[in-house]
């Protein structure tokens, strides 16, 4: 079982279109699950015609907590103590999320900032208290092409994505194992923080996409910068190829300096943009687009059989 | 006035907005200071074609153990979340540094403080002014912009960094624009903290939509005034973003069509001109959006 990682730093370079049109294309003689690993804004399933209630089951899960002030606490809190002690629980929050409110004397808590450590609690034990909080679900379900899509949802205002990606890839792995699967498909998030980090850990290669524009270009060497530093195989995909051709043959040339293999280049095409719109795979919705995915599928396959293990 | 960029889905043109708006903003000799809050790819500074000038480190704390104070206790292991410090009893505890996510939590419990505050390299702030002085008045528009190390998890506090930074110039400015990264979580949302108005920037596909859904979820429960613009306009179904709009009752106060011209010079990473663009920084000027403040 092998695990190819979508990964593009720019979002919007085209990860999910290449996501779903691979998997659907690979699913045709092996057998694969598909991950979406954007928890913050996940779209996978769209493109593979999934919608959220079509999933088989969602599950909510607990990866981190947050703290709760109590205000009743503080306000004895206020008149037993000077704003001196108070003002320790804004020293111990390295996150911003604890603020002094200079009329009133008093701590202010902003939750949407809160990541749960718990320092504040050690500075100022008596008014603030952690507790767990539901920051996520994850979904299950099965596309109309034959193989199984897992993927998670952060719950609006919380944290911790790159936990709950853990959370996704070990659920998708388990599927993964039941089934023997032989490759597993990873969509992951835009940029290259904590939610790529979780994506790439396992990965045993990595599709960079990206399009000739000059700041993809550059989120692509920053892309490729994070592949490196966690030493993983990768190829490249060049998508709209034909919206800036100087730009393109750059890249192209950056990619041989590189040494990184060009797996395969996708038109600009207004098809694609329709395909999403009507939920379905590149790959479905006009045939005529089935080579290029499959030189893309074929060279990623070589390339990644070619690492000795 | 502060006004957020954002939309959910990567890709839908946050920065060409963003800098387009910008500069419209700087041609009406207002003073803008533009934010680039997307830490991870910034990208306006390639648009701009700025200089590069690093006005800051950004630091967070690293525990340094001293092991003549140590006792060996575990409590430090014992409260941290992000499983960084490891102990085996009878040993001196180990600080997974790639792990450390910097709360400080592990000093605070420390009773016999042989942890100390050491500093980790996690970012830098950069400023710079557009080097094409025929395109854009330079004097009127200064970018900032937040950069993460690469490889490093803490993207809010480079972001929380970049606001700070950006809040203590504001003043000298008319008009401070936010670009903020994709997504919903925790980096966007401490872009957006004390912002006057959020711009939702989306397109009219299914994707579009449901990041749109989720951003103005998140727009609604910080209480930040929304409007919705639609960019490739012309391409998709517009009545996607029409339903979203109604739904949740946040006006869609500009549309910017799919044009050549606009895709060849986003391609080249020049700042787009488009009227629309112009028509939506005149309404903000004239205080038509976001006249609540």
């Amino acid at each position: 079982m092998k695990t190819i990682t979508i990964l593009s730093g720019k979002g919007g370079a085209g990860k999910s279109t290449l996501t779903a049109s691979l998997s659907v294309m690979l699913a045709n003689s092996n057998k694969i699950v598909s991950i979406d690993c954007d928890a913050d804004a996940p779209n996978l399933a769209l493109v593979l015609g999934l919608e959220e209630e079509d999933f088989d089951s969602w599950e909510s899960i607990t990866t981190g907590e947050k703290v709760e002030m109590d205000l009743e606490k503080l306000e004895t809190l206020k008149l037993r103590s000077n704003s001196q002690y108070l003002k320790k629980c804004v020293d111990a929050c390295n996150f911003s999320a604890i603020t002094w409110n200079q009329e009133e004397d008093i701590p202010v808590l902003n939750e949407l900032l809160c990541v749960g450590c718990g320092a504040c609690q050690l500075a100022c034990p008596e008014i603030f208290t952690l507790k767990k909080v539901e920051n996520a679900r994850i979904g299950v379900g099965k596309t109309q092409y034959g193989f199984p899509i897992v993927s998670g949802q952060l719950e609006i205002g919380e944290s911790g994505s790159g936990k709950v990606v853990n959370e996704i890839r070990n659920n998708a792995f388990n599927i993964a194992e039941k089934i023997q699967a032989d490759y597993i498909i990873m969509d992951s998030a835009a940029g290259i923080g904590c939610p790529v980090i979780a994506s790439l850990t396992g990965s045993d290669y990595v599709i960079l996409v990206t399009e000739p524009t000059s700041v993809a270009f550059w989120d692509l060497k920053r892309a490729i910068e994070l592949v490196d530093h966690f030493n993983i195989p990768c190829g490249a995909v060049i998508n709209r190829w034909g919206i800036n051709k100087d730009l393109t043959y750059q890249l192209q040339d950056y990619f041989r300096n590189q040494q990184i293999p060009l797996l395969g280049m996708i038109p600009y095409d207004i098809r694609f943009v329709e395909a999403l719109v009507n939920l379905k795979p590149a790959v479905v919705y006009e045939p005529k687009f089935k080579p290029i995915f499959k030189e893309i599928m074929d060279n990623c396959l070589s390339d990644m059989n070619d690492i000795p293990l | 006035m502060k006004i957020a960029i954002t939309g959910g889905k990567g890709g839908t043109g946050k920065s060409t907005i963003s800098t387009s708006l910008a500069v419209e903003l700087a041609a009406g000799e207002n003073k803008v200071l533009l934010v680039d809050a997307d830490v991870e790819c910034p990208d306006d500074h390639i648009i701009l074609s700025t200089n590069r000038k690093k006005v800051q480190d950004v630091c967070t704390i690293l525990p340094i153990l001293n092991q003549n104070k140590c006792l060996k206790c575990g409590d430090c292991s014992e409260i941290c979340k992000e499983n960084a410090i490891v102990f085996i009893k009878d040993r001196y505890p180990f600080i997974v540094t790639g792990q450390c996510n910097g709360c400080g939590a592990c000093i605070l419990a420390c009773s016999s403080k042989a942890l100390e505050k050491g500093q980790q390299e996690i970012g830098a702030i950069y400023q710079g002014k557009s080097k094409k002085s025929n395109q854009i008045s330079s004097e009127n528009l200064l970018l900032i912009w937040g950069e993460i190390e690469i490889g490093c998890e803490a993207t809010a506090l480079v972001v929380n960094a970049t606001r700070e930074y950006a809040e203590n110039i504001a003043s000298d400015y008319d008009y401070v624009l936010i670009d903020t990264a994709a997504g919903t979580h925790c980096n966007v949302i401490s872009a957006m903290i004390g912002v006057d108005l959020a711009l939702a920037v989306t397109e009219p596909t299914p994707l579009g939509k449901h990041d749109l859904e989720l951003i103005l979820q998140l727009l609604q429960l910080m209480e930040v005034e929304t409007q919705i613009i639609v960019n490739k306009s012309d391409i998709g179904d517009l009545n996607l973003i029409d339903d979203v709009s109604r739904n949740k009752n946040v006006p869609i106060i500009q549309k910017i069509p799919y044009e050549r011209e606009i895709l060849k010079k986003h391609s080249r990473g020049q700042p787009v001109t488009h009227n629309n663009i112009k028509k939506l920084s005149n309404a903000i000027t004239a205080k038509t959006v976001g006249g609540r403040h």
